[in-house]
């Protein structure tokens, strides 16, 4: 039995790492192909003004047919190697791992605003129902939800400089890297706020409890004197938030882009708006790469928390 | 009747409200029964006749709404007396039309919640429970061993989880889980639903119940795991001793393991008494709807005499649209002419035509 579980949990992770595997070439693929078919190339940027491309293309032996850039590209990033950025001339890798804990810091901590605020009123409304104190805070989940990121961005700065004078709200110049604890707390609110992912968490949190509470099994729970939550967390609860959790990374890092372009907060969505905007190609390809893996994480630790769970039902 | 009861159910009616037909739906209607120490008593009916709704609404877990409306419920151990329900005047009130109630308010919340203090210590511990679909009625992401040991933990009074699980095991030992061992630490889904539905009675004896509760025990599951299930409610009847509620459709099932029958059709007993007397097609009278059951299932009489079972003609009772008299009087072949008139304007009582022996029939009560 032992045995067979630890070969179903091979057979899993194998899976979903061949699955990250094909993800990631197909994103770096369809990444190379969308700045290959804008108009320029890193080399003309590089060279702008000066001699004809064609010539040092030749000379420094920089290949010109699009497959030979790309498996270039990959190769260099399969050993490691993200390149230099075109702007800074910094390497790419250490440059996003520098500026990433910050938005991991901004992130988290905006996803964990999110779950507290959300968890509550989903597990309220599903013990209870609708009732005078759970509808009008699930019609506000939603009235919050609607909410965009970038707007609330500035009304959260209106209000507290222009109000209260309270929170140095520009966090930092793209020199400055150091952070100020209290004006981590304005950012981290505002994306945890306006991620748009609250309704949905509350929605589909009360949605499988409420399934779950109407399973067979909780009538067994109850009629043998058992507690009714310890016998729901696990598919009522855990199953459903991890679930939730890895489905809306992809949306928390878009939300922080906007959010720290508002706050000036030196993260990577930052990053990324700077370098679309000079065309620094290997910083632009490198952040998404990441950020695809960042997403692949999400569902791969989701499938841990399944698999311990209940390995038995993890396997399909 | 010398032997104490156990449960005594008295006129106990559970209403559900249907929105899309803006009426009740009467799914128990009146029903009183008794289980005596050490007895099986089993309820048969047809789908949707109210018997698994009187089991769930003994053991206090009907949830939709109004639930439970009227009645009492007696439970009896060594001398301590338990009333499982609320009094009703607490918490509902009834508008009745025509000796026929339309309308019900009912404090579901506070119901709830009495309903839960009046359980406690009793679900689970005095009263188990065997539902049908075992493989749903098991967690599925808790193993086999520790839903019993649970079970163990939580009415017995051991309080050690080694010991506990010492005595899941040989409870599973005793239903005769083939490899008990290796069940223990198996999940619902890796077993069969004969193998759930063992381990589902083994968690409910585990408790060492005064009272256990098996509702459609075979349902769902082979017919030869059905037979093999049966005789294993047999053999822990007689080893175990322990007094049962019967739910099944199956009247042989019945049959063979109860000791008083209660027949019930669209809410209500019709027949109420000894199995053998009720559930036997040569003991007369009987009531015009367990006739017709009888006929309608195969037996040896229908081999000898080469004839087919027959099947009761016309749907089963739409118990949102009840009729006023008898509620079999649709479907009913001996209506006589005389009595058609009581049997379409007045329900019958479930008067006794013999010691023990009750029945609700103008045929036989006239």
């Amino acid at each position: 039995m032992r045995f067979s579980s630890v070969r179903t949990a091979a057979f899993v992770l194998g899976r979903e790492l061949a699955i990250t595997a094909l993800l990631l070439a197909g994103v770096s693929l369809v990444v190379f192909a969308i700045l290959f078919l804008a108009p320029g190339d890193p080399f003309s940027l590089l060279l702008e003004g000066q001699m004809g491309d064609d010539a040092v293309r030749e000379a420094l032996g920089v290949p010109t047919a699009w497959y030979a850039q790309y498996l270039s590209w990959v190769s260099n990033i399969l050993r490691g190697n993200f390149g230099t950025s075109v702007h800074t001339g910094l390497p790419v890798l250490s440059e996003i791992i520098r500026v990433g804990i910050n938005t991991l810091y901004l992130t988290l901590g905006a996803l964990l605003i999110t779950l507290v605020i959300a968890i509550p009123i989903a597990l309220l409304s599903a013990r209870m129902g609708n009732t005078s104190l759970t509808l009008p805070l699930t019609i506000a989940a939603y009235v919050i939800s609607a909410l965009p990121v970038f707007w609330l961005g500035y009304i959260a700065i209106y209000i507290s400089t222009h109000r209260f004078g309270a929170f140095p709200i520009v966090v930092g110049s793209s020199g400055t890297q150091g952070l100020n604890m209290t004006a981590f707390l304005l950012p981290i609110v505002v994306l945890g706020v306006g991620n748009g992912t609250i309704s949905e968490v509350v929605r589909y949190l009360r949605e499988e409890m409420g399934r779950v509470f109407a399973e067979e099994y909780i009538r067994t729970a109850k009629a043998k004197g058992g507690s009714v939550w310890r016998h729901s967390v696990r598919e009522g609860f855990i199953v459903p938030i991890t679930q939730i959790i890895a489905t809306k990374i992809p949306f928390v890092l878009g939300g922080a882009v906007v959010v720290e372009q508002v706050f000036n907060w030196p993260g990577m969505g930052r990053m990324a708006w700077q370098a679309a905007q000079t065309r620094d190609y290997p910083l632009i390809m490198g952040i998404t790469i990441i950020a695809a893996v960042i997403v692949r994480m999400g569902s791969l630790l989701q499938r841990v928390v399944h698999f311990m769970v209940n390995p038995a039902a993890a396997g399909d | 009747m010398a032997v104490e009861p156990v449960l005594t159910i008295e006129d106990l009616r559970t209403y559900f409200y249907s929105r899309s037909k803006r009426a009740f739906i009467r799914s128990v209607d009146g029903v009183g029964l008794q289980v005596r120490r050490g007895e099986t008593l089993g309820i048969v009916g047809e789908s949707g006749s109210g018997k698994s709704v009187t089991a769930l609404s003994v053991i206090g877990l009907i949830d939709a709404e109004p639930g439970v409306i009227t009645g009492r419920v007696g439970f009896r151990v060594n001398g301590t007396e338990w009333s499982l329900l609320p009094s009703i005047g607490d918490h509902v009130s009834l508008a009745e039309e025509d000796g026929r109630i339309v309308e019900v308010v009912k404090d579901n919340r506070g119901w709830r919640r009495k309903v839960d203090r009046l359980m406690h210590g009793v679900r689970g511990r005095e009263i188990s429970m065997i539902f049908q679909n075992p493989r749903v009625s098991l967690n599925p992401f808790v193993t086999i061993g520790s839903q019993v040991a649970e079970s163990v933990l939580l009415n017995t009074g051991i309080r050690n989880r080694r010991e506990a699980a010492e005595k899941a095991r040989y409870w599973l030992e005793q239903v005769r889980m083939d490899s008990p061992g290796l069940r223990f630490a198996q999940y619902p889904g890796d077993l069969s639903g004969g193998m759930c539905q063992r381990a589902m009675i083994a968690m409910a004896l585990s408790s060492e119940p005064s009272l256990l509760i098996a509702d459609e025990p075979t349902t769902g599951l082979d017919s030869t795991i059905q037979s093999k299930i049966v005789e294993l409610l047999d053999d822990l009847k007689k080893a175990v001793g322990v007094t049962t509620v019967l739910i099944s459709h199956d009247i042989n099932v019945v049959a063979r393991l109860s000791d008083s029958v209660a027949v019930m059709y669209g809410g209500t007993v019709l027949e109420y008494g000894p199995a053998d007397r009720v559930l036997s097609p040569d003991f007369l009278p009987k009531h015009p709807y367990v006739e017709a059951l009888l006929e309608s299932i195969p037996s040896e009489r229908h081999i000898k005499d080469g004839l087919l079972p027959r099947a009761i003609e016309g749907e089963v009772l739409d118990t949102v649209n009840a009729p006023r008299g008898c509620r079999f009087f649709d479907r009913c072949h001996r209506i006589t002419n005389g009595i058609e008139e009581k049997c379409r304007d007045l329900e019958p009582d479930l008067a006794e035509i013999s010691a023990g022996h009750q029945m609700r029939c103008w045929l036989h009560i006239g």
